[in-house]
């Protein structure tokens, strides 16, 4: 560590967090959160497209009424698979995992994580879990859905339940320490003048997201040990021969499982708000309501889980005040969007790639979210239940909301991240491909939902095959646009022009540091004066010269 | 450790043992340390949270099979193991105390105590289990087959099942290992037929209306199906209780790289957050046995025990 300092700064090749070291060890014993972050990057982009091969085998074979490509069984463990590696194996640790294990810490000015072994203990953990969940793929899947329902996974179920239930467990534990993480240093790695109220919204979206990581995160792990223990030792509370009681799992696996929803979707509407209120060169509108929306979210989401049982059993009362509730967590969902909508308001819009992902996504978000209120309401979702506008509805929100985050993030912080710049113009294309490619794979799907195509079937009544068609076609321009990204995006590591240490001119923290960052981040700790989103001359950065000066070294 | 610091002060500015490059100062990172512990305890309330969910379920659902259930465990082992868990709380936070003070003896010798405790705790469980295992109490498939086979052994003295008596000798070599797969219920080898409380029970008139359903077949009390209810409890116990004794377990672990840290001198008034969190992880396991115990061996006594 001596050596940093030793080391004369106007020497050619600048040593940053990627040139420092490059042997095999200096990457998978690394404790520098940046690494960890490339490292959970590449994971998780592999997971998410491996998830997609399966996607697209349901879409091909929802091209005919007939369940033709695949036998049902098969059917099964495919929808299975598709679920079981977008949810643990890439939505949950997508964003907070990659770039909030990047950002956080340079956003607040801290050195590192405040638990640099435990983070890469997590990336680990996760690779032990999914290596034990893609072996169990691999032996034959497991046929359950993704939410392991009993007592079919418990006791009829002949397919790899232990193994994969086991794999998300270990998952889960990755999740847990990466929240652990985030909510120490949020606590106590802030620099001089970092105030909770002068911290970018991301890290804001992110401490929700942790608080909701740790408290349900155990819940699941908890669950899915008994429902391990059950089925190796054929006796247990789930089972209803013996006065055991299903509708408990329902209970334990959705408290975990709706506040999950939220681990996934606030960390990017952490994104969006750094997007949205970046590209329009103005302070966030509202900045407190946006931050301590995401901590109602978090608080409300654990409070909502019993809509997921509407149908299972569940006392109508129960289902009314459940009801009542997710209406209620509509309101800070809400909030956020007004409040990025009256940022766009007289902002200074620029259309960067990122920019386009995000105004995407609260085209996309907001779909998904009023078609929420409609799962929502009891009644209403009598009708709805176990149908593609289920489907439809959480697609909208998990793939039109986090997944355009995630790529609207990395594109964001690309030549941060890398150094690098991009193709705007390839990116530019992938993002409209994207948006377009989304809206017609899905939204087909909430009108056969409407009426009445149930999901997790293979077979479908023939009049509804124009509108699977639909949405299988759109399944192939979507995958087109998340195929783009690959390739621009690793050319660009290449052949890409070097990126300026500040490319769009922006106040946050994690701008005033090289691109790539050194391995401590900041040669000296930064003192904070400026209020977030602070395009203004208290921001201490002087715009115009600064541009001046990146238009020289260009 | 003393060189060491000698020699960080000489190349650099002071720089205290144990301070990690991310953090500016001890303080923060003392901080950091205590913060992290306390979040990780969260999730373990959360984690413990779900057994306990369960356990609420079933006993406010089937309170006499619990009850049963409860009236087999021992009072004595349990209130002994409580007293002990209180007893090694005691001395972690006297080692927590000690390190504070820089003694280093003290330091020592408490987290011996503690270990020794925490020990004896894992012992007094080791017999209980034992005792359960003997008496077919344990709810798992396949584990009882001991207990199986005394049965086994003791049926088959008897006159009408003479040609079964040679079957569990390893030594006869017509033994078909097959043989032992009949008899293995799916559900488990649990042993329980005593169902005096549910009569107790229906004379007071405070069956609850899961059990007025879950005792009986065709209106006669079935043993087979209060047995299932009893066998519930013994599972949400031994869950509990195991999962909690891997806690301890790991507790012991962290004692010992403790001691050994402790014993080099490791800890002082300056650098002593190791013993502290891994005291706040001490309390917490301590903790959760203190509503274990009631939960498990106390509620439901008074409905009178057949033990």
């Amino acid at each position: 560590m001596e050596n940093v300092e030793v080391i004369n700064i106007t020497q050619k090749p600048k040593l940053n967090y990627l040139n420092n070291g490059d042997t095999v060890s200096s990457w998978l014993l690394t404790r520098d959160h940046k690494r960890i972050a490339i490292l959970y990057l590449i994971s998780v982009s592999f997971f998410f497209m491996v998830g997609g091969l399966f996607a697209a085998g349901i879409r091909l074979e929802l091209l005919t009424p007939q369940s033709d490509l695949f036998e049902s069984g098969t059917y099964n463990k495919i929808f299975t698979a598709h679920g079981i590696i977008m949810i643990f194996l890439f939505l949950i640790p997508s964003i907070p995992a990659t770039l909030g294990n990047f950002f956080i810490p340079l956003m607040i000015g801290a050195k590192d994580l405040a638990f640099p072994r435990i983070n890469l203990l997590s990336w680990y953990l996760y690779m032990a879990g999914a290596g034990i969940a893609v072996w169990a793929l691999m032996q034959g899947g497991v046929d359950t859905g993704w939410t392991f329902y009993v007592p079919y996974s418990t006791t009829f179920s002949n397919t790899y339940v232990v193994a994969t239930g086991l794999g998300a467990f270990i998952i889960g534990f990755s999740s847990i320490l990466t929240g652990l993480n985030f909510i120490v240093t949020i606590h106590t790695m802030r620099a001089p003048g970092m105030t909770w109220f002068r911290m970018p919204l991301f890290v804001w979206s992110h401490y929700a997201t942790s608080l909701i990581m740790i408290l349900a995160t155990p819940v699941i792990a908890i669950t899915l040990l008994l429902l391990v223990l059950e089925r190796v030792g054929r006796v247990g509370i789930f089972d209803p021969a013996i006065g055991g009681d299903p509708i408990l799992f329902q209970h334990l696996f959705w408290f975990y499982s709706h506040p999950a929803v939220y681990i996934m979707v606030l960390p990017g509407m952490g994104v969006i708000s750094e997007l949205i209120a970046n590209f329009s060169r103005k302070r966030i509108f509202g900045y407190e309501y946006v931050a301590f929306s995401s901590i109602a979210i978090a608080v409300i989401g654990f409070l909502v889980w019993g809509h997921h049982l509407f149908v299972s059993g569940q006392s109508i009362y129960a289902g009314l005040v459940f009801s009542f509730l997710t209406l209620v967590v509509a309101i800070p969902s809400a909030v956020k969007t007004f409040n990025w909508t009256a940022t766009l308001y007289k902002g200074s819009i620029s259309w960067d790639t990122p920019m386009i992902y995000a105004l995407g996504f609260l085209g996309l978000f907001l779909i998904g979210g009023l078609t929420g209120l409609f799962l929502g309401a009891a009644g209403l979702d009598i009708h709805m239940s176990d149908t593609y506008f289920v489907v439809a509805h959480f697609h909208y929100i998990m793939v039109g909301g986090q997944v355009m985050a995630y790529l609207g993030g990395i594109h964001y912080y690309w030549s941060k991240m890398t150094g690098r710049m991009y193709s705007e113009f390839w990116s530019k294309i992938a993002a409209i491909v994207t948006f377009i490619g989304f809206n017609l794979l899905f939204f087909p799907q909430f009108i056969l939902g409407y009426l009445g195509m149930p999901r997790r079937y293979a077979s479908y009544p023939e009049e509804m095959q124009v509108l699977n068609i639909l949405s299988s076609a759109g399944a192939s321009i979507l995958g087109v646009g998340f195929a783009m990204p690959v390739f621009y995006l690793i050319f660009s590591l290449f052949y890409g022009k070097k990126a300026p240490d500040n490319l769009w001119m922006l106040p946050g923290l994690e701008w005033r540091t090289e691109s790539p960052p050194p391995t401590e981040n900041f040669y000296e700790t930064p003192i904070v004066t400026w209020e977030a989103y602070e395009f203004g001359e208290e921001s201490g950065l002087d715009f115009e010269e600064a541009r001046k000066r990146e238009m020289a070294t260009i | 450790m003393a060189t060491n610091v000698d020699t960080h002060a000489l190349d650099h500015h002071y720089h205290p043992p144990g301070l990690q490059h991310q953090f500016e100062d001890m303080g923060q990172q003392q901080e950091s340390a205590s913060i992290g512990m306390w979040v990780f305890l969260a999730q373990e309330i959360m984690f413990f949270g779900g057994l306990f969910t369960s356990y609420l379920v079933f006993r406010s659902k089937y309170p006499m099979a619990f009850a049963a259930g409860s009236n087999h465990l021992d009072v004595v082992m349990g209130a002994l193991n409580t007293l002990v868990l209180i007893v090694s709380s005691l001395t972690m936070a006297l080692a927590v105390y000690f390190a504070q003070k820089s003694n280093r003896n003290m330091q020592v010798i408490m987290i011996v105590l503690t270990m020794i405790f925490g020990a004896t705790f894992l012992g007094v469980k080791a017999i209980e289990y034992t005792e359960k295992y003997n008496d077919g109490l344990v709810p798992f498939t396949g584990l009882n087959r001991r207990a199986k086979d005394d049965q086994h052994n003791r049926k088959s003295l008897e006159p009408e099942s003479q040609h079964e008596q040679s079957l569990p000798s390893p030594n006869n070599p017509g033994h078909q290992p097959e043989a032992h797969g009949d008899y293995i219920n799916p559900r488990g080898d649990f042993q329980w037929s005593d169902t005096s409380l549910v009569a107790i029970a229906q004379q007071g008139n405070f069956l609850t209306d899961w059990e007025k359903t879950g005792y009986f077949e065709d209106g006669e009390v079935s043993a087979a199906r209060f047995q299932d209810k009893v066998r519930l409890f013994f599972w949400i116990y031994f869950a509990m209780t195991g999962l909690h004794a891997l806690h301890m377990v790991i507790g012991l672990v962290l004692m010992a790289w403790l001691l050994w840290k402790a014993w080099r001198g490791t800890f002082s008034a300056e650098y002593y957050s190791p013993v502290e969190i891994s005291g706040l992880y001490w309390h917490f396991v301590d903790i959760v046995w203190i509503f274990l115990f009631p939960l498990l061996y106390l509620l439901g006594r008074h409905f009178g025990g057949t033990h």
